[in-house]
C-alpha cells in the first residue's frame, strides 16, 4: 500500500474493450420433463454438458478465466452449483467459478458477464452456461413446519423444544412445490401472456403458424447435421424430444386452449413451451486466445442490453420487456430493426413472439412506450428463428440463452458473415436482448 | 477344453450365498476349466444413476468405470461357488482388484460380459486366485477386471508378499477429501450392487464371521476414490489398481490422499490420524 507521503500518480488510462468471440457451444438435447432425464440432477446435465464442450475444443486441463451459469429451478444444496460442476469436469479445478439467476435470461446474462470480462480484459477465456430440471425440482417444506423447526432449533432446553414442536399441525406436512407463478401478481406465465396476446389481438391461426414453423426449422436443421457439433447425446437421447417433425398447423389447431377464459382463448399445449430438462453451454475468448488455442470464432459478441417492465401495477405485459430493451441497444450502436440477418426471438410462447413484432410495427406503442418517432417497423420473417426455437426444442429455462447463443453464432459463421439479433424474456418483468456479428 | 456356460439373466445372489455356506472348497490345486458368460445385457439408467448417487459418480451417461464390476460380480461368484472350485465362497477376501477401461462405456451398450479364474497361488495366509472379468460391446473388448480373492488356510511363510507400490511418494501430501461413512454405508452399497454379504450389513451378521462391526465393501471404498479423483483421470486408457489392506470398520471417518504424476496417480485412503492404511490405489495412463 502507497504511504501518505507518496505523491498519488494518476491512474492508468483505461485499456480499450476487446472484441469478444463466440468460439463454439454445446448442450445436451432438451427433453420434456419426467422423460429420459427425470433422475438427473441440475449438475449432473451441467457436468454432461461443460464436458462435451471440453472434449469439444481441447480443453481438457485449462485453466479458464472463469465458468459462468445459472439454474432457475435451483435446491439450497446447489447454492455453488456451477463451481461443483467445474470440479467434476476435466477443466482445471484451478477454474473459478459463479452462479446467476435472472429466470429465462440466466444463460444469455452468463453470456453477457463473461463477454464483457473478456471486452475488459479481465479474462481471456471463459463459459457461459445454464441448466435446468423441472423434473428433478427442488421440493421444500412448507412454510409452517419450516418455522416450528426453527423454533425447535433455537430451544434451548427439551422443554422448549418439545414445546416448538406441538405447534405442529397436519397441514404443515404439505410440501410446498415450485410453481411457475410471479409471486406478486399469483398469475401464471402462461396467464400473463394470454392476457397480453389477447390486448394484442393475437390469432390462434398465427400462433399455430410459428409452433409448426419452429418445429419444421428444428427438424430440418438436425436432418442437415447442422446440430451435429452442437449438440452431445445424453442418456441415450440424440434429438430434443419435444420435436414433432410432422407437426403441422392442422394437427395444431385440434388443441384444446390452457390459458386464458372463453372463445378467445388461444393459446395451447402447441404454441407454448413445455416443462423442460436439459442443460448448454458456450465458449467465449478473446481473438488472442482463440488464435492461440487455434480455434475459429464464429461469432463476435458485440453487445447486449437488459430492460424491466412494471407489469404489477404498471399496464405492461409481463412479457414484454424485450420490446423495450431492444430499442435501446439498436440506438446505441446505431441500427435498424432491419439491419439483420437473423432474429432469434425466443418462443417462450408463441404469442411472445407475435406480441414483440407487433408491438414495434406499432406507431403508438413504439411513441408513446418506447418514445420513439416512428416505430421500428417489421421484419423479413424468413430470418426468424431459422434452425428452429424453443417451442420445438423445448425450454430448461436457464439454458436456452446459450442454446441460441452458440446456434446464431454458428449460423452466422456458416452464412459466411452477417448480424444476428437475440431477444430473450423473462419472469419478473424483464428482458435480455443481443447483438452477434460474424 | 474350456467348458462354456451362458446364463440367460443374473445369478441369484441370495441362493449363491446360502448354498456356498454349506461348501468348504478341496485341496485341489486345478482350478475348473470353466467360463461364464451373459451377453447382451441391457442396463437399467435408474440403477446406473442409484449407484452413481451412491459413490458419488456425476450422472454423464458413460458408466463409473467401476460400474462393469457390478455387472461380472454374480459371475464371479457362479465360478467361485462350483462344485470344483478348490476355495470356500465364505470367507473369501477381496484383497486386490484391477480395472482397465479400454474406453467410456455409454449406459444404454448391450453388454457381453465372461469371468473365469485364473492363477490359483499360494499366499502367506492361505491360497488366492484371480477373477478374470471381461466386457464387451458387439465384440470390443472395451472394459477389463482382475479381483484376486484370498482364502486363509494352510500358511506359505516362505511367499514373498505383493506389495502395494510405495506410499513415499504421498509424504508430503496432508490435504485430501475426509469421508465420514456411516453405520448403513454397507447396507447402501448392498442397495445398488446387489452385494448383500453378510459382514457389511450390520455388526450382527458380521460377527459370527469374525468382525466386530460390519465393514465397508472395498469395491465401494475403491469407487469413492475413483469418483473423487473423477475429472483427473482419463476416460480411456486407464489402468487402475486397488490394494485393500485393513478394512474399514463403520461407521467411520476415512481421509484419501493422493498424490499426482504426469501418467500416474497414487492415493491412499486412511484413518484420520493416519496410523490405519484401508486402501492404496494407483491409476496409470
Amino acid at each position: 500500500m502507497a504511504s501518505q507521503n507518496t505523491p498519488r500518480s494518476t491512474p492508468p488510462a483505461p485499456r480499450p474493450p476487446r472484441r469478444v468471440a463466440v468460439l463454439g457451444g454445446n448442450r445436451i438435447p432438451f427433453a420434456r420433463s419426467n422423460g429420459p432425464y427425470a433422475k438427473a440432477s441440475n449438475q449432473d446435465m451441467l457436468t454432461a454438458t461443460v464436458d462435451g464442450l471440453v472434449a469439444r475444443y481441447g480443453l481438457a486441463g485449462e485453466r479458464l478465466g472463469e465458468v459462468v451459469a445459472g439454474a432457475v429451478l435451483k435446491h439450497s444444496r446447489d447454492f455453488n452449483l456451477t463451481r461443483e460442476t467445474v470440479l467434476g469436469t476435466r477443466l482445471h479445478p484451478t477454474t473459478p467459478a459463479y452462479d446467476i439467476q435472472q429466470a429465462c435470461g440466466t444463460g444469455l446474462e452468463a453470456a453477457v458477464l463473461v463477454a464483457n470480462k473478456i471486452a475488459l480484459g479481465q479474462v481471456d477465456a471463459g463459459i457461459a452456461g445454464g441448466v435446468d430440471s423441472a423434473s428433478d425440482a427442488p421440493i421444500a417444506v412448507s412454510e409452517g413446519l419450516r418455522q416450528t423447526l426453527l423454533a425447535a432449533n433455537r430451544a434451548r432446553s427439551a422443554g422448549a423444544r418439545a414445546k416448538a414442536l406441538a405447534g405442529l399441525r397436519p397441514g404443515h406436512l404439505v410440501p410446498s412445490i415450485p410453481e411457475n407463478v410471479e409471486p406478486r401478481t399469483g398469475l401464471s406465465m402462461g396467464e400473463h401472456m394470454a392476457l397480453t396476446a389477447a390486448q394484442w389481438g393475437i390469432t390462434r391461426e398465427a400462433q399455430d403458424e410459428l409452433a409448426a414453423a419452429s418445429h419444421r426449422n428444428l427438424a430440418a436443421a438436425y436432418d442437415r447435421g447442422f446440430f451435429d457439433d452442437l449438440v452431445t447425446p445424453y442418456l441415450g437421447t440424440s434429438r430434443d424430444t419435444n420435436l414433432r417433425a410432422d407437426s403441422t398447423v392442422d394437427k395444431l389447431s385440434k388443441l384444446k386452449p390452457v390459458f386464458g377464459k372463453g372463445d378467445g382463448a388461444t393459446m395451447t399445449a402447441g404454441n407454448s413451451t413445455p416443462l423442460t430438462d436439459g442443460a448448454s453451454a458456450v465458449l467465449l475468448a478473446s481473438e488472442e486466445w482463440a488464435a492461440e488455442h487455434r480455434l475459429t470464432p464464429l461469432a463476435w459478441f458485440v453487445d447486449a442490453e437488459t430492460a424491466a417492465v412494471d407489469y404489477v401495477h404498471g399496464d405492461e405485459g409481463l412479457l414484454m420487456a424485450p420490446a423495450y430493451a431492444v430499442p435501446r441497444l439498436l440506438a446505441r450502436n446505431g441500427l435498424s430493426l432491419q439491419d439483420f440477418d437473423f432474429y432469434e426471438i425466443h418462443e417462450a410462447f408463441a404469442a411472445t413472439v407475435l406480441t414483440t413484432l407487433k408491438a414495434w410495427e406499432d406507431p403508438d406503442f413504439c411513441r408513446e412506450r418506447l418514445g420513439l418517432d416512428a416505430p421500428l417497423g417489421s421484419i423479413d420473417r424468413t430470418k426468424l428463428n431459422v434452425n428452429g426455437s424453443s417451442l420445438a426444442a423445448g425450454h430448461p429455462f436457464a439454458a436456452t440463452g446459450g442454446r441460441i447463443v452458440a446456434s446464431l453464432a454458428k449460423q452466422l459463421h456458416e452464412a459466411g458473415g452477417g448480424r444476428g439479433l437475440i431477444s430473450i424474456c423473462a419472469a419478473g418483468g424483464q428482458g435480455v436482448v443481443a447483438i452477434l456479428e460474424a | 477344453m474350456t467348458k462354456e456356460i451362458t446364463l440367460d439373466g443374473a445369478p441369484d445372489l441370495r441362493r449363491i450365498y446360502a448354498t456356498a455356506a454349506l461348501r468348504r472348497g478341496n485341496a485341489s490345486d486345478t482350478l475348473p476349466d470353466v467360463r461364464y458368460s451373459r451377453a447382451g445385457i441391457r442396463l437399467e439408467v435408474d440403477d446406473v444413476v442409484a449407484y452413481a448417487r451412491v459413490c458419488r459418480f456425476p450422472v454423464t451417461g458413460t458408466l463409473p468405470p467401476t460400474y462393469p464390476h457390478l455387472v461380472a460380480f454374480p459371475l464371479q461368484m457362479s465360478v467361485m461357488s462350483g462344485d470344483r472350485f478348490p476355495l470356500p465362497l465364505l470367507g473369501a477376501v477381496h484383497v486386490e482388484n484391477r480395472i482397465e477401461v479400454v474406453r467410456p462405456v455409454d449406459v444404454h451398450e448391450p453388454l457381453d460380459v465372461s469371468v473365469w479364474a485364473q492363477d490359483l497361488r499360494p499366499h502367506r495366509r492361505g491360497r488366492q486366485v484371480d477373477l478374470v472379468s471381461e466386457v464387451g460391446v458387439r465384440g470390443e473388448v472395451v472394459w477389463r477386471g482382475v479381483s484376486t480373492y484370498l482364502s486363509r488356510g494352510a500358511e506359505h511363510p516362505d511367499v514373498e508378499a505383493v506389495e502395494p507400490p510405495s506410499t513415499e511418494a504421498l509424504t508430503g501430501v496432508s490435504g485430501g477429501p475426509v469421508w465420514r461413512l456411516g453405520e448403513g454405508t454397507g447396507r447402501s452399497y448392498a442397495s445398488v450392487s446387489g452385494d448383500w454379504n453378510p459382514i457389511h450389513l450390520h455388526a450382527l451378521t458380521a460377527r459370527p464371521l469374525g468382525f466386530p462391526t460390519a465393514i465397508a465393501h472395498g469395491m465401494y471404498s475403491y469407487a469413492r476414490v475413483l469418483a473423487s479423483l473423477g475429472p483427473r483421470l482419463p476416460a480411456a486408457g486407464l489402468s487402475s489398481r486397488v490394494w485393500f489392506r485393513k478394512p474399514v470398520r463403520l461407521p467411520s471417518t476415512v481421509r484419501l490422499r493422493t498424490v499426482f504424476e504426469p501418467s500416474r496417480s497414487l492415493s491412499v485412503l486412511e484413518n484420520v490420524k493416519g496410523d490405519i492404511e484401508h486402501a492404496v490405489v494407483e491409476n496409470t495412463w
